[in-house]
């Protein structure tokens, strides 16, 4: 079984190949925004080179290609999206312009202080292309105004006039029954046979008519460009052989069928950051890490997320750009300190801060020679000796490095310009530390009951700082850390899952409204990976394994816990056994003694999952070995610069030792091994740091 | 300062942790809390404090419920220090407006902390409470003749001893409640986010220890006080004044007598780099629920503060209070005498208070030529669609709640942009309002509609952000849904408009057939509709429907001087109709004027008509006189360079022998400038009745008006002000002349 994992990034596109008999082999080229097929394509011809066959017979011989794109998420990042029509129920078009009334979830840390700054997330349908249709459905299904058709033509009409080439339909209550919102598309179909069309009912049965109607017309909003994007990628790649199965990244985890992507388009909005915490979890299944706490320090960002028993975590409120979704999204936590971050001194505070400014990748920082005049934490970086380059050839200029640290940092507080590059390392660590804990602790759990993963391309710089203090017993820097993602892409299972909110209510009251909605979801949840069945061989070919959970809360809480349903009819004793597991659960999130005996549980969703699996061979273990350094650099560690071995992360040997202070460098990573630790090169190539 | 010498790394890494310990504290809560209120209203917030409790970090959430947090720790350091101690692993409870909180509902918990025998700081956090007792559902008795009609505080107690759970005090608190459970969750929550919140700070000390903590804390107050007295120094010195306006029901008085306004009136000064807010002269206190405590006007003033002069800089509370001195005269509706009943304090005087700090600091900001653009007008306050509803459901389950609809007017408008549409209320940023899906699946009722509502804004240069009409319906019902309405809001405009931009919308609140109700939203009668202002014990049967409106936020600057294309394009996007477009702004549209109507396809300004119509206005409201034309004739209006701001509309200029005061768009001189400028301005007074939404009228709006302000020589209006009829304008703004600050 040979597999390729692309993730399309900002800067590079990175491809990971791994084949049926356990090599690994990546490829990069940059991204090209406006035809990013092109990218793509590029970064596969590399990885065929490097595994020395055509990209024509290394497709060919491909099983499963697993993509990850943005492009998506850059039509809502530069607002050159489809032109949406929103159809809602007469009285309510104002839902996605009064947004719950929040002006502030999503801003960044200096636009909170600024209330002059305070404004509502960006409109994707502006009010005139949003229509009313008459209709009313109550939260029990019973319709309250029969939908006048005539009105919803009427309606449609109008839109169409306007010029809208997407539609999103978002009816109250449409989660309680579909039926008006199904004869909205009909019309809709009839009239505009070709337009994007996103159906609430459809793409997200939840109750709360904001966030549900924020989802669907992100999912027009991204449509069309996504959908032509796919079929003009997938259309290449046929060309060239291709006759595998094209998946597309979740952000709910796992990939989904390009069939499916192209008609729920916002499931693929944001790979990337999913990608490497998918990664993560199976890695840690291969190393026995059952809890990880994913690092990646990117230019402009810090990315955090949590691998818990097992299971990747997943938000409780996504937001993409401000934009609120009712799907499921892998929780990943930012904040805006990378390598691009601006060191400045508060004079009031007496403070050296770092951020929240940043030079990002133009004009980047200093030490890049492109313009950047601010000292960043990439130019603290370099003049502390911890990197001389950028990918495998840009030379990093440390004299201007220097200049900058020295002018706006060391002099303004009289330090010299190690201690001052070394103070802004200091303070940058120190948030990212300050995340991590957040993100922990806030979720009610102990850092010190993880191990901490690092990858991105600056991760494996910092992490033997930011992860000291912490508690965590070990970091691993994954062999794949610079294509971290793309692995994450190919390593990940098949997978659709279907969540349908009901009106809360007793579970043993509801048993009948679960069943029969179990019985209609699988079955939905089973025909959307049909297609992809078909194009599945050899031991791939399997029918979906499906599991089924019940949402379950206390009366008026908020915290919903999805606990697993049996498979087949769910009776009284069934139920009881779920609520307890319930009980329990709650108990173990929010604390011993909680769970009071007098509150009323009510269940509140019903969920299917559909998986196959796709088993991805490893590279089979790495020979031991005892290499030499390949040169040394000096390096400045708490107060004094010293010469420091650089080891080829390809020459290192399993279980070698490498003791700080000294380098672990590839051609896109360089792991600084900071003084009095030691790291160990484990079987399949990480490099793993412990802490005593 | 006898602390260690800390670095400035040091330092920065300390003040990082104290922000995200006081984050961890608020998510902890949340999750161990789970409650509506907590989690999905975040009706909520927490703070570190200084050992003395001044606060040094507080939360983005519900700022008036921490601002002035110091006041319990300064109450419990005063009382309990000996009887009953404050020790280590030590909590105290307490809700009582006359010693700390806003009002009943709102309560409070502070942990000491102490690293060895040594308290370094407090944690505390402030969770609003569905019900703590007293006679009514939902902790609001409009006819309350004292707090003894109200639910009777709680005192501060040790609710937790030395780390543990005081049993006797715990019951002592739930039974007083009708949601028992819920307050049990939340104080949950708040017990374990001190708890957090206090091992954190502790740790803190072992990393870096206690004399870092000491540093750090001391270096962030002084550092807070040293940036606001920079800011005030830019400012210009002078005396701002206004008066808001607060509605009591009195249900025990002869029906003539039952609603009487109560006037919150600020005199604040400012020289140098201090600042008084005195509040002396506002009404006596009222016989009932409206009435503030001290504490909490203390928060609402310094909430205001925070936001509206604050902006931009790090918000420590406790730095601000050596700057700034509150003046109130206690017996007044802003600093009520025990036992004056005061749990409706946040939906009205607090509001008031918020409003006329917001109005003289804008004012203030208006003078600075770099500060300006700090201004803001005023937000939504609460009206009279804040209300609770309560009563039994169509299974029997009892049910009572305060409504969240309200929180969906709109914002101020600002100097370089329009005012958030339906944002809600500014000194709340975390503040939401429910999805009616979800109240719809809790509560006996149907949403009929709720939308943005055209020309609800005030107009302006900038337009404030519109509010928003609701129609609320029972639905499976077997009995009235009982409604409570705050009742603010109704007879007048509360969101004033800054530098002659129009204040926001008013409030509507009513009960009427279903049938009505949707006439009246499609065809308001021109006659206007008279609406009875709500009392104690309304209810809402089958068939009968609940009209709420929101307020619109006020407007920036004349109207008349609005970008036409900007007015087009609020046509466009039915926010504002096109009769609006020509009452309010003076511009006419291209499209035949359709009632009103929601939506319109594009439209687009006629600019010639525009003009000719802006010109007659201007001449009108000079009663027929030839305005003079601008100096430049630029879009931004204020063209002048020469003399030194004054305001968005006037300038100082040199004059013969003393200083005049000059109008920046026409160059007038109007007057001297130390006189009154609005002796010499041109004012027109019209009663604010015509301006309510719908055409409706509620009795007592006729004691009401509107002052527009215009320059004599060119029609500029630089002032609205909203006055009772029988008072004159008011001097809102006076310079203190001299060396006047200028900063370029």
């Amino acid at each position: 079984v040979q597999l390729i994992g692309v993730d399309a990034g900002g800067t590079f596109t990175d491809s990971v190949v791994a084949t049926g008999d356990g090599h690994l082999a990546v490829g990069k080229a940059l991204s090209t925004p406006g035809a990013l097929a092109e990218g793509v394509l590029a970064s596969l011809s590399d990885a065929a080179d490097r595994l020395g066959v055509t990209v024509e017979a290394m497709l060919a011989g491909t099983d499963v290609l697993a993509h990850g794109t943005t492009v998506g998420l850059n039509a809502l990042l530069t607002g050159t999206g489809a032109t949406v029509g929103l159809l809602t129920t007469a009285g309510f078009e104002s839902t996605l312009a009064i947004a719950k009334a929040n002006k502030v979830h999503g801003l960044s840390e200096d636009e909170l202080e600024a209330p002059t700054r305070w404004n509502k997330p960006a409109l994707l349908v502006p009010r005139r292309l949003t229509r009313g249709v008459r209709e009313r459905i109550d939260a029990h299904g019973a319709v309250l105004e029969e939908i006048d058709l005539d009105d919803v033509r009427r309606r449609v009409a109008e839109l169409a006039a306007q010029g809208v080439n997407s539609l999103a339909v978002a009816l109250l209550w449409s989660v309680a029954n579909p039926t008006h919102e199904r004869q909205v598309a009909e019309v809709a179909r009839g009239m505009l046979p070709d337009i994007h069309l996103a159906l609430s009912s459809e793409l997200v049965p939840k109750i709360g008519e904001y966030e549900r109607t924020s989802t669907v017309v992100v999912d027009a909003y991204v449509g069309p460009l996504v959908s032509s994007y796919l079929a003009h990628l997938e259309d290449r790649l046929r060309t060239l052989g291709f006759a595998g199965l094209f998946v597309l990244m979740r952000m709910g985890g796992g990939v989904l069928p390009v069939e499916l992507a192209r008609r729920m388009p916002v499931h693929t909005l944001h790979s990337g950051p999913v990608g490497g915490v998918a990664a993560a979890s199976k890695l840690g299944a291969q190393l026995g890490h059952a809890n990880i706490i994913t690092t990646d320090v990117g230019g402009t960002s810090f990315d955090v997320g949590l691998v818990t028993g097992g299971d990747v975590l997943y938000s409780s409120k996504p937001m993409i750009e401000r934009q609120a979704l009712a799907i499921p999204v892998v929780d990943v936590t930012s904040i805006g300190t990378g390598g691009g971050s601006i060191a400045w001194i508060d004079s009031v505070l007496g403070a050296l801060r770092v951020g929240p400014a940043s030079a990002g990748a133009l004009p980047g920082p200093a030490c890049y020679g492109r313009g950047g005049a601010r000292p960043t934490v990439t130019d603290a970086a370099v003049i502390l000796g911890y990197v001389d380059r950028l990918g495998r050839q840009l030379a990093l200029d440390a004299d201007a490095a220097v200049a900058a640290v020295r002018e706006q940092v060391a002099a303004p507080l009289g330090l010299d310009v190690f201690s001052a590059a070394d103070g802004i390392l200091h303070v940058a660590c120190e948030q990212m530390r300050d995340l991590i804990r957040r993100t922990t602790i806030q979720r009610g759990h102990d850092p010190a009951d993880f191990v901490l993963y690092a990858f991105g391309g600056a991760g494996p710089q910092y992490a033997g700082r930011y992860a000291a203090d912490l508690g965590v017993a070990e970091v691993v820097v994954p062999a794949l850390a610079a294509e971290f993602s793309a692995f994450g892409a190919a390593a990940s299972e098949l997978k659709t899952a279907i969540e349908q909110d009901i009106a809360p209510g007793d579970l043993h009251a509801s048993l009948d409204r679960v069943n029969s909605l179990f019985t209609r979801l699988e079955t939905a949840a089973r025909q959307q990976l049909t297609t992809a069945e078909g194009r599945l061989t050899g031991r791939l070919r399997q029918p979906p394994a499906v599991s089924r959970t019940v949402g379950l809360r206390f009366y008026r809480q908020i915290h919903r816990i999805d606990i697993a349903a049996p498979s087949g009819p769910v009776d009284g004793a069934a139920a009881d056994r779920m609520l307890d597991a319930f009980r329990n659960r709650y108990e173990q999130i929010v604390g011993r003694g909680t769970a009071r005996h007098d509150t009323p549980v009510e269940v509140v969703t019903i969920g299917v999952e559909a998986v196959i699996p796709v088993p991805l061979v490893l590279p089979s273990s790495r020979p031991p070995g005892d290499a030499v350094p390949a040169g040394a650099r000096r390096a400045w560690f708490a107060g004094e610069t010293c010469s420091c071995p650089v080891y080829p992360w390809d020459s290192l040997g399993a279980g070698q030792e490498v003791k700080g202070p000294a380098f672990i460098e590839s051609d896109q990573t360089t792991i600084v091994v900071y003084p009095g630790q030691t790291t160990r090169v484990d079987h399949l190539g990480n490099v793993r740091i412990g802490f005593a | 300062m006898s602390a260690p010498q800390v670095s400035p790394v040091i330092f920065e890494v300390v003040r990082h942790r104290l922000n995200n310990i006081n984050e961890d504290a608020a998510a902890t809560l949340k999750r161990v809390s789970g409650s509506q209120i907590a989690v999905e209203a975040n009706d909520l917030n927490t703070v570190i404090m200084a050992p003395d409790g001044r606060v040094v970090a507080c939360g983005r959430y519900v700022l008036v419920q921490v601002a002035s947090m110091h006041l319990v720790v300064a109450d419990l350091l005063d009382q309990y220090a000996d009887n009953p101690g404050i020790a280590p692993g030590d909590q105290f409870i307490t809700n009582d407006p006359y010693v700390a909180t806003l009002h009943q509902p709102d309560v409070a918990l502070a942990a000491p902390v102490f690293v060895g025998d040594e308290l370094v700081a407090w944690c505390a956090s402030v969770v609003h409470q569905s019900d703590v007792g007293g006679p009514t559902p939902g902790g609001i008795t409009y006819g309350a003749r004292s707090i003894f009609d109200e639910a009777i505080p709680m005192a501060p107690m040790k609710i937790v001893e030395g780390g543990r759970v005081r049993r006797d005090i715990e019951r002592e608190y739930l039974i007083r409640s009708r949601t028992p459970e819920l307050n049990a969750l939340d104080l949950a929550g708040q017990i374990a986010a001190n708890r957090e919140a206090v091992s954190q700070v502790v740790g803190l000390c072992d990393r870096y220890g206690t004399g870092t903590l000491r540093a750090v804390l001391d270096r962030l107050l002084a550092s807070g006080e040293q940036q606001l007295r920079a800011r005030l120094r830019s400012l210009p010195d002078g005396t701002w004044r206004h008066v808001a306006y607060v509605l009591h029901h009195d249900i025990e008085a002869p029906p003539a007598e039952q609603d009487t306004v109560y006037d919150v009136r600020l005199t604040m000064t400012k020289l140098g780099d201090h600042l008084e807010l005195d509040f002396s002269d506002s009404s006596d206190q009222a016989p009932g629920a409206v009435n503030s405590s001290r504490a909490s006007l203390v928060n609402f003033a310094m909430a205001g503060l925070l936001i509206y002069l604050c902006n931009g800089l790090p918000w420590v509370p406790g730095g601000i209070w050596p700057v700034v001195d509150i003046v109130s005269r206690k017996g007044s509706v802003v600093d009520a005498r025990w036992p004056a009943g005061i749990a409706m304090s946040t939906s009205s005087t607090g509001q008031a208070i918020r409003i006329c700090v917001n109005a003289c600091v804008a004012r203030m900001l208006e003078g600075s030529p770099s500060s300006s653009r700090l201004l803001m007008a005023s937000c939504q306050s609460a009206g009279g669609g804040a209300c609770t509803i309560s009563g039994v459901d169509d299974i029997g389950r009892p049910f009572a709640t305060m409504t969240t609809d309200d929180i969906t007017g709109g914002g101020g408008a600002r100097l370089e942009s329009d005012g958030a549409d339906s944002s809600g209320f500014t000194t709340s940023p975390g503040a939401a309002v429910a999805n009616v899906e979800v109240n719809e699946s809790y509560l006996p009722i149907r949403y009929v509609l709720r939308r943005e509502l055209a020309d609800s804004g005030g107009p302006g240069v900038h337009r404030g952000g519109v509010g928003t009409v609701q129609l609320i319906a029972p639905h499976n019902i077997h009995q009235p849904i009982n409604v409570l309405s705050f009742g603010q809001g109704l007879q007048h405009p509360c969101a004033i408009g800054v530098a002659g931009g129009e204040p926001g919308g008013q409030s509507g609140f009513a009960i009427m057939p279903l049938g009505r109700g949707r006439e009246l939203l499609a065809s308001p009668p021109a006659e206007g509709c008279p609406v009875p202002l709500p009392t104690p014990g309304m209810s809402m049967g089958a068939g009968e429907v609940q009209l709420l409106i929101s307020q619109g936020g006020g407007g920036f600057a004349d109207p008349l001087e609005r970008d036409p294309g900007a007015v087009a394009a609020d046509v466009t996007e039915g926010l504002v109709s096109p009769a609006a477009a020509r009452r309010d702004y003076g511009v006419v549209v291209g499209t035949a004027e359709g009632g009103g109507a929601v939506h319109v396809a594009d439209v687009e300004a006629d600019v010639e008509a525009s003009g000719a119509l802006r010109r007659a206005m201007r001449v009108e409201r000079l009663g027929g006189r030839e305005p003079l034309p601008p100096l430049v004739a630029s879009a931004e209006g204020g063209a002048r360079t020469q003399g030194l701001r004054f305001s968005h509309a006037f300038e100082l200029v040199p004059g013969e022998g003393a200083t005049g005061l000059a109008c920046r768009r026409c160059g007038c001189i109007i007057c001297d400038a130390a006189a009154n400028v609005y002796e010499h301005a041109v004012v027109r007074t019209v009663p604010v009745a015509g301006r309510a939404p719908f055409g409706l009228v509620y009795p007592g709006s006729e004691a009401f008006v509107l002052h527009h302000c215009y320059c004599p020589g060119c029609g500029l209006q630089f002032d609205v002000q909203i006055g009772r009829r029988d008072e004159p304008v008011l001097r809102a703004a006076e310079p203190v002349l001299g060396p006047v600050a200028s900063d370029g």
